[in-house]
């Protein structure tokens, strides 16, 4: 018989299922078979839920004394004598432990299933964070802060020559409504503005993001001022209403 | 008993008692005899507390296994042979167990056990009746696969094939439950 077919024994074994002989011989092959023993824990474990597969059923109450009685009439011999009792308690506090700590150990692994969510949360957030701090320090990178002319909302956007990219920060933006996005735009004098980009901004009305620079902005090397409009989702080829956010570039350096 | 060790095996007992009784009731049928059941596990686990290993499952499976082997020795000394046909006839008749909302004093507790109930209770009814009849016999009534094939009068491959393909399938749909248990 090859590995495969012992396989086949796992569940009815689990069950308890086997005929005599078949179980002495399949115990044999267990014994140097590591997959087929894994096998056998995984269906004992369903074997073992098959406990709560029967209809819900209320014992007496007076049973729960019979159970501690009958408890105390057989405990070990030996654990009764004076001075013996040590090796029981022991064992009883590790059945206790056991099961409090299997209760335990689930409510624990939820926990752990909770908290590296948040770290790859906090992950990949740090991983934005350091992408945008490489791109602010980069050699080449101009600025532009744009300022509506109460104090909120504003906005700033850095443009790294190197690696062609806006880094856009927006602060007390309220998001744009469903369907709508705020597109900005790269205007050079004497040009009509180009699209930098589309975003949204959050709930806290911000946004952090990376935007590619396009070609032909790029081949400008240098814009005068930057604008921000509200568009429809997909952004638009032109603005379509008097920027609602402006600045004018400078270098940081 | 010293009143620490009371405490403790009071604390098992909530914790497992119920579902326990409610195996043992499934397999025995008489209430009296399903306390028996119950006294008598408990008393084993208590005196095997030592042996107890907690990498081999966890204390609710191990005290469950301890019942289900009192119970199917009890049913086999009283020699209720006709038993496997009455269950036979039963499960086609409803199907299997109707989950009922489990008491208790631990709310969590109520809802895991609970959560186990339902997820068992689904997962044994979406088997093809054949294969759920085939397990349950072996495991309810302690059947060999051989004494299952001349109950039903099937093929011995026939039965096999659906007890192997039915456990397949639970263990497919409990596996939420067997990352959480032991």
């Amino acid at each position: 018989m090859n590995d495969h077919e012992w396989r086949d024994y796992a569940a009815p074994y689990a069950l308890g299922a086997l005929a005599p002989d078949e179980r002495g011989a399949f115990e044999s092959h267990l014994a140097g078979c590591e997959a087929c023993r894994a096998e056998v824990r995984s269906f004992t474990d369903v074997a073992g839920l098959l406990a709560h597969g029967v209809p819900a059923a209320e014992p007496p109450p007076a049973l729960r004394q019979r159970v501690l009685a009958e408890a105390q009439r057989v405990r070990p011999i030996a654990a009764r004598r004076r001075g013996a009792s040590s090796a029981w308690l022991a064992a009883a506090a590790a059945l206790l432990l056991a099961a409090g700590a299997s209760v335990y150990a689930w409510r624990l692994s939820s926990r752990v299933t909770v908290l590296q969510t948040r770290l790859a949360q906090a992950d990949s957030q740090a991983t934005v964070s350091d992408s945008i701090i490489r791109l602010l320090t980069g050699p080449q990178v101009h600025v532009v802060s744009l300022a509506s002319t109460g104090r909120e909302p504003s906005a700033r956007v850095f443009w790294n020559h190197t690696v062609r990219k806006f880094i856009v920060l927006a602060y007390d933006l309220p998001a744009a409504p469903p369907g709508r996005a705020y597109q900005l735009w790269a205007i050079a004098n004497g040009k009509a503005p180009m699209s930098m980009g589309v975003f949204n901004t959050d709930a806290q009305g911000r946004a952090t993001l990376v935007l590619p620079v396009d070609q032909a902005i790029s081949a400008l090397e240098f814009i005068d001022n930057c604008g921000l409009t509200e568009e429809p989702a997909g952004g638009s080829p032109q603005p379509t209403e008097t920027p609602r956010l402006l600045g004018a570039w400078r270098h940081t350096d | 008993m010293a009143e620490g060790e009371d405490r403790a095996l009071g604390e098992l007992y909530d914790r497992y008692g119920k579902t326990v009784y409610a195996l043992a009731l499934a397999i025995v049928r008489e209430p009296a005899d399903a306390e028996e059941v119950v006294v008598d596990a408990f008393g084993q686990a208590w005196r095997q507390a030592g042996s107890f290993d907690p990498a081999r499952g966890s204390v609710g499976a191990w005290i469950a296994t301890i019942a289900r082997s009192r119970a199917l020795d009890l049913i086999r000394a009283r020699g209720r042979r006709t038993r496997a046909y009455e269950r036979a006839a039963h499960l086609s008749d409803d199907g299997v167990a109707t989950p009922i909302a489990p008491g208790g004093t631990d709310p969590g507790r109520r809802v895991e056990t609970s959560e186990a109930r339902q997820l068992v209770t689904r997962a044994l009814a979406a088997l093809p009746e054949p294969q759920r009849v085939a397990i349950e016999l072996a495991y309810f009534e302690g059947l060999s696969q051989s004494e299952i094939a001349e109950r039903l009068a099937e093929p011995l491959g026939t039965i096999k094939t659906r007890i192997r393909a039915g456990m397949e399938k639970l263990r497919g749909q409990l596996t939420p439950l067997l990352e959480g248990a032991s």
